[in-house]
């Protein structure tokens, strides 16, 4: 599905991330850890194409998303989410996931429903995902008029509007209370039921330990672990550079 | 100086009835400053310079006057996009100064070239509006204005409607919202300011042929003090407050209004423009301006 080949990028003389090589399979869904500025959202950033990368390959399927701009990579199927909040306030929560929408590849439909969004299959769909977000009863409000947990779980719903071949989350669960980070597990658990792939960026423990199926560990940009989050967890070298260092800032190595 | 109550209002509704030109402007101000947060100081010349073409066309091929509002939009709306490509499209999105310090550029070159293309006199532009003159009591309306401000609520509406109710125009409010989130939302920025840019340029086309044809005469004259007046319809409305814009036009015009009744046409605009340093002083967020929010 995704595969990063010899991935580097340098901001100056800062190697933000410096040969990083994984390969993500079709519904996994897949960690991706380390210290703070050891290069996660960077490497995020850079397969959603912010900024280009200094050397490397970023593969999906057989589409080089490198060759492309981004707005076209959300067509080729990469959506994503903010580690800090990025919604359109001013529109209602219906339309910030109208204006991300994709329909399903063989089911577009006209210029003139594309256009007003006035289709009632489409319609349905969408009131349908925004049942799967819990905010069925929440279509008609303003995107910036909703709770913090609310606007989190509309950015989820607007990434999976687009109708992506891979979700990347970019710290979904960064200010969130334990109740809130227990339903996002159960809300990544269920997108991959659904058949659906992530990479996830996080340094909230409970959600990573939970719901992930392989992990790589990034310390100075460079991968220092890969593996299952059992394999993660007892991995000395990992300890050493992540939960070592930063157990009291991030309080969630346990 | 003695006037009584039916004199300033009077003055109040022909300036109302004007304003709606200016309101107009005001709207393709905003529609620009929306998308890109930045302004394009070109654009009321660009309108300027559609009406041009719209009378152009009349002269040179002989088209039917009502034409000169079909050709003259869409001259404005493609220099619109000559201006997006010439002023805003390379610059560096950090930089506000460059597109601003360009679009004067603009300004200037699109006056020069209508100086130099009409030896800097005047031309009367067709009287295509109705000469007709109604008495409401012990008020008269002006027809021609009359219609010039239907038209221009046909226009408004058309915006309102595309901004707010298509995917497009939700997709330039939200690229104006969130940039980066519009454009990982697979919204292609460029295009979308692009279209912006001309869809605000047929919008200042229209308001040129409206103001030529309410006018009676095109004149480079014409062009400054529109871009001023814009300006201040922008700054009251607020700067990036569509709807700020539109009642901000009315009231700018009837300000006009009564600055001509009480100071004459002469000193009009010198009150005028006053209004921009009270509000840019005293009021800077404009009389509905929202608070700007965006990385």
């Amino acid at each position: 599905m995704l595969e990063v080949r010899n991935l580097v990028k340098h901001f100056g003389g800062v190697r933000a991330v410096d040969g990083l090589d994984f390969k993500i399979k079709q519904g996994e869904v897949f960690g991706l850890i380390g210290p703070n500025g050891s290069g996660k959202s960077t490497t995020v950033n850079l397969v959603c194409g912010i900024f280009p990368p200094t050397d490397g390959e970023i593969m999906l399927g057989n589409i080089n998303l490198g060759a492309i701009a981004p707005h076209q990579r959300v067509d080729a199927g990469v959506a994503r989410t903010f580690q800090n909040i990025r919604l359109f306030g001013d529109l209602t929560v219906w339309q910030n996931l109208w204006v991300a929408w994709r329909d399903q590849p063989g089911q577009e439909q006209g210029w003139v429903s594309n256009w007003f969004g006035r289709s009632t299959s489409r319609r349905q769909e969408i009131q349908k995902l925004l049942e799967f977000s819990g905010l069925g009863d929440k279509a008609d409000h303003l995107a910036s008029n909703l709770a913090f947990g609310e606007q989190r779980r509309l950015e989820l719903a607007r990434a999976m509007a687009a109708k992506p071949k891979i979700i990347l989350l970019d710290e979904p669960a960064a200010g969130m209370n334990s109740a809130e980070v227990k339903d996002l597990c159960h809300r990544v658990l269920a997108m991959k039921e659904m058949g659906m792939t992530v990479l996830l960026v996080e340094h909230v423990m409970e959600l990573v330990m939970n719901v992930t199926d392989r992990i790589t560990v990034l310390n100075f940009g460079r991968p220092i672990a890969q593996g299952t989050p059992l394999e993660i967890q007892n991995n000395k070298l990992v300890q050493e550079a992540y939960f070592g260092s930063s157990e009291n800032a991030q309080g969630g190595g346990n | 100086m003695n006037f009584d109550h039916i004199d300033i209002i009077q003055s109040l509704i022909d300036g109302v009835l004007f304003g709606s030109i200016y309101a107009l402007i005001g709207l393709g101000f905003t529609l620009i400053f929306g998308a890109m947060h930045k302004l394009n100081l070109a654009y009321a010349a660009s309108g300027i310079a559609g009406a041009y073409a719209g009378l152009m066309s009349l002269t040179i091929l002989g088209l039917p006057a009502l034409m000169a509002f079909f050709i003259g939009p869409i001259t404005a709306g493609i220099i619109g996009l000559l201006l997006y490509f010439a002023c805003f499209r390379f610059m560096p999105r950090g930089n506000h100064l460059a597109p601003l310090m360009a679009s004067i550029g603009a300004l200037f070159f699109i006056d020069e070239v209508i100086i130099h293309e009409t030896s800097g006199s005047p031309l009367s532009f067709p009287a295509v509006l109705p000469d007709a003159y109604f008495f409401l009591g012990e008020f008269g309306i002006r027809g021609d204005l009359l219609i010039v401000m239907g038209f221009s609520f046909i226009l408004m509406a058309i915006v309102m409607l595309l901004l707010y109710r298509t995917k497009l125009g939700l997709g330039t409010r939200a690229t104006s919202q969130q940039p980066v989130a519009a454009l990982l939302c697979g919204i292609p920025t460029h295009r979308t300011n692009g279209t912006t840019f001309v869809l605000a340029g047929v919008l200042g086309g229209f308001a040129g042929c409206l103001l030529a044809a309410s006018v009676g005469v095109l004149s480079p004259l014409l062009t400054l003090p529109l871009t001023i007046k814009g300006l201040i319809v922008t700054v009251i409305g607020g700067l990036g407050s569509i709807r700020g814009a539109i009642i901000a036009g009315f009231a700018v015009g009837a300000a006009e209004g009564l600055f001509l009744l009480v100071r004459g046409v002469n000193e009009r605009d010198i009150y005028v423009f006053l209004l921009l340093f009270l509000f840019l002083v005293f009021r800077p967020n404009g009389l509905f301006g929202t608070t700007i929010n965006r990385d």
